[in-house]
């Protein structure tokens, strides 16, 4: 387990939008409201020689020291930056958690040795984070407890495996992630770092400052399991590729894709499984990590269909993709699995199949998984509600027409119009009876006569609901230019307290 | 020799969408077909426009009823812009049920853009699984590069390329017929009956041009001449029967 801590991530944050010369300006506090007072949050490294620490009020420090300069404190960049330090930290190991405000726990378990080891994959790691801007501590340990503990007390980048007894007896009681009173009631009774707390009786510690203390302990020192929850969830699958050299031209990186789907065919092929979703990252050299995925209408293993795919995702962000200095390293993620059968080659039924799914995800690929709908019978009686527009890689063949289909023999529903509004208009109708269809109607400001109507057909609201709405009565009517329209009126006279205003006219939809 | 070469630069010269190739689509209405040459051709591109935006329904169930005869059960495409489905509404599913199309079999499309309506109709065509693919376009015309390009792509599969556009226009383009079709009224004041449009051929590259009024029949599963119930004129043939080099 490795523990980073970005000791400095505010003003890290803060002097990497200036210019480099760090050295001539002067020490920069970041201060933040607490209580109502402005009070330090964080210090870089000038300001904490000068002995201003966070915590200290502003207006203590700058009557201190005159020359400080203070920026206001902006917890969501803090995070935001973290949050991408995060996906950086994806090239090292898929298991990344973010430890909220500024630390990172990185899970390298079978992971450093890609890098040579743990000696290696730190100096790798430092040194970009040096590149960078970032002063950081890290350590590596047998449990998150002590990882965490080393790298916030102890000698920084110091390693230890399977000894966390003799790495923790030194440290302070607060590196033991412990609540400020519960650290200050420990004091209190002169308990003052780990060393003292590991061979007291259990059973008085628990009774006087409660179970997280021992629980705390017994995680550092790894007699209880504490699991690591990443920020993304692991992919199923993956392959990874680094360059010696970076890329930067869209052919380079769908060759590189196929090239990596072609090593995850063999492994999808051999449990059995076929791709829903797949995520391309793309590691820039300067930290920023770019995300594409892509997802398909049925499992997906061929790596020539996988390239088609980003082929059409490049083009819909060409100028997204933003290069930069170059990518120096690639990975292709199957984030979502289903079990696919073999591929069989030859049968034309599925072939004609397999054509469409191609020609959905081509255009989901491009213009976005919800542009590309197919129709749903729906469950319910409200012409609106009955069907909707779902994605067409999400929905399987049959979407519930074939029981519209019976359920219209059924009942001998009226015609339906052909273009339906998505929300009913509001018209402008005079009636000549109450219950009657229109006269004449005014919609889009045109004025409409009608010559034929037909109806009513009444559709209740939803009347078991509150927000159901009232009872419709529609009415398929035509004009004297021969327009065919579906109104209706909401609400029923019958239904109407005294002196209500009278119910409003909507237009819905349009026959051919 | 110069005969022969005379032919061979005939044959390269043809225009898209009438070389010899997947043939010829009945309406089922004689008089239609004769005129189109026994009927609409396939793997080409047609545009049928309304005469203003309030007819698009009917230009739509037009379409609809074309394509429900280019295969047993088509399998369609439909593309069309955001601010057209949102301005004319979204295709019904079970208003669709009505010409006798299969909601299952439609996939929609909504674009953003102009340049990505012409890429999807050209995408779709060029999927041989696909039997008409409609395009909806709400103003503004294409350019006769990408109307010549969707021609070449529906004459290689051979799917049925219908445009669909809310005003007609007169821009230059390769489709082998323009129509404009517009809401008819129907007969009697008893209510609004079958549906029943007036199409009117304005361009056909195969010789005459004309105007009918057509009446969707459920039993028959095609458009029908309708019978009116005022006297009209018969249609005139603006032009005479001309074959096209």
């Amino acid at each position: 387990m490795l523990s980073l801590w970005l000791r400095r991530l505010s003003t890290d944050r803060i002097a990497r939008l200036r210019e480099k010369s760090r050295e001539q300006s002067a020490p920069l506090v970041v201060a933040g409201k607490r209580n109502n007072v402005e009070v330090l949050t964080a210090v870089d490294d000038a300001a904490e020689r000068l002995g201003l620490l966070p915590g200290l009020t502003l207006a203590q420090a700058r009557a201190m020291h005159p020359d400080i300069e203070a920026a206001p404190e902006d917890i969501d960049a803090d995070a935001v930056l973290i949050e991408s330090i995060a996906d950086w930290c994806l090239r090292y190991t898929p298991l990344v958690a973010c430890n909220t405000p500024d630390g990172l726990l990185l899970d390298i378990s079978g992971c450093a040795h890609l890098y040579g080891g743990e000696h290696e994959l730190v100096a790798d790691l430092g040194s970009r984070l040096e590149d960078a801007g970032f002063a950081y501590s890290l350590a590596i340990a047998g449990t998150i407890g002590a990882a965490w503990a080393v790298s916030h007390h102890g000698k920084p980048a110091s390693y230890a495996c399977g000894e966390e007894r003799a790495l923790l007896t030194p440290l302070p009681l607060s590196a033991l992630r412990l609540p400020p009173a519960t650290i200050a009631g420990l004091a209190r009774v002169g308990l003052k770092c780990i060393g003292d707390i590991v061979d007291l009786p259990r059973a008085p510690l628990t009774a006087r400052f409660g179970p997280e203390v021992l629980r705390q302990l017994d995680r550092a020192l790894g007699h209880e399991h504490e699991p690591l929850t990443p920020r993304l969830p692991v992919a199923p699958y993956a392959a990874e590729q680094r360059f010696a050299e970076p890329i930067a031209r869209e052919e380079d990186v769908l060759a590189i894709t196929e090239r990596l789907a072609r090593r995850l065919q063999f492994a999808l092929e051999r449990r059995g499984d076929g791709a829903r979703r797949i995520e391309l990252s793309l590691f820039r050299t300067d930290g920023v990590v770019r995300r594409i995925a892509a997802g398909t209408s049925r499992p997906l293993r061929n790596p020539g269909e996988i390239r088609a795919l980003f082929v059409e995702r490049l083009t819909a962000l060409a100028d997204v993709l933003d290069p930069g200095f170059g990518f120096d390293m690639a990975r292709l993620s199957v984030v979502v699995a289903e079990p696919a059968p073999p591929e069989q080659i030859g049968i034309a039924g599925g072939e004609d199949a397999a054509e469409l799914c191609r020609l959905v995800d081509r255009f989901s690929a491009r213009l976005g998984a919800r542009r590309v709908c197919r129709l749903a019978a729906q469950d319910s009686h409200i012409p609106e509600l009955a069907e909707a527009a779902l994605p067409a890689q999400a929905v399987n063949v049959d979407a519930g027409w074939d029981a519209f289909r019976r359920y219209r023999k059924e009942i001998e529903l009226s015609p339906r119009p052909l273009r339906l509004l998505s929300r009913p208009e509001p018209i402008e109708a005079v009636a000549e009876v109450p219950d009657g269809p229109p006269l004449r109607f005014r919609w889009r400001r045109a004025l409409h006569e009608v010559i034929a109507a037909e109806g009513p057909e009444r559709i209740e609201g939803v009347w078991w609901s509150e927000h159901g709405g009232p009872a419709r009565d529609y009415f398929r009517v035509e004009d004297k230019s021969g327009l065919r329209f579906w109104l209706f009126r909401a609400g029923l006279y019958r239904d109407l307290p005294q002196g209500a205003a009278a119910p409003s006219w909507f237009l819905h939809g349009t026959f051919a | 020799m110069i005969a022969q070469l005379r032919q061979r630069l005939l044959a390269l010269q043809r225009a898209p969408g009438l070389r010899k190739g997947p043939g010829t689509l009945p309406l089922g209405i004689p008089a239609i077909d004769t005129m189109l040459g026994d009927g609409l051709m396939r793997g080409a591109l047609h545009e049928i426009s309304a005469p203003g935006e309030a007819h698009l329904a009917a230009v739509t169930g037009f379409a609809l009823g074309l394509a429900a005869l280019s295969a047993p059960s088509p399998r369609l495409v439909l593309i069309a812009e955001d601010m057209a489905l949102a301005e004319s509404g979204a295709l019904h599913g079970a208003g669709l049920d009505a010409f006798g199309l299969a909601p299952e079999r439609l996939v929609m499309v909504a674009v953003a853009h102009r340049r990505d309506l012409l890429w999807a109709m050209e995408e779709a065509l060029r999927c041989r699984t696909v039997n008409a693919v409609i395009g909806e376009i709400r103003c503004g015309g294409i350019d006769s590069v990408a109307a010549r390009r969707l021609s070449y792509a529906a004459a290689e599969s051979g799917a049925l390329a219908l445009l669909l556009r809310a005003s007609p226009s007169n821009d230059a383009s390769t489709a082998a017929t323009r129509w404009i079709v517009g809401t008819a009224r129907s007969v009697g004041t008893h209510g609004p009956g079958a549906p029943r449009i007036s199409a009117q051929l304005i361009r056909n590259r195969r010789g005459p041009v004309g105007s009918w009024i057509l009446e969707w029949s459920d039993s028959d599963g095609q458009f029908i001449l309708a019978t009116l119930a005022q006297p009209v004129a018969a249609p005139t043939l603006d032009r005479p029967h001309r074959q096209v080099a």
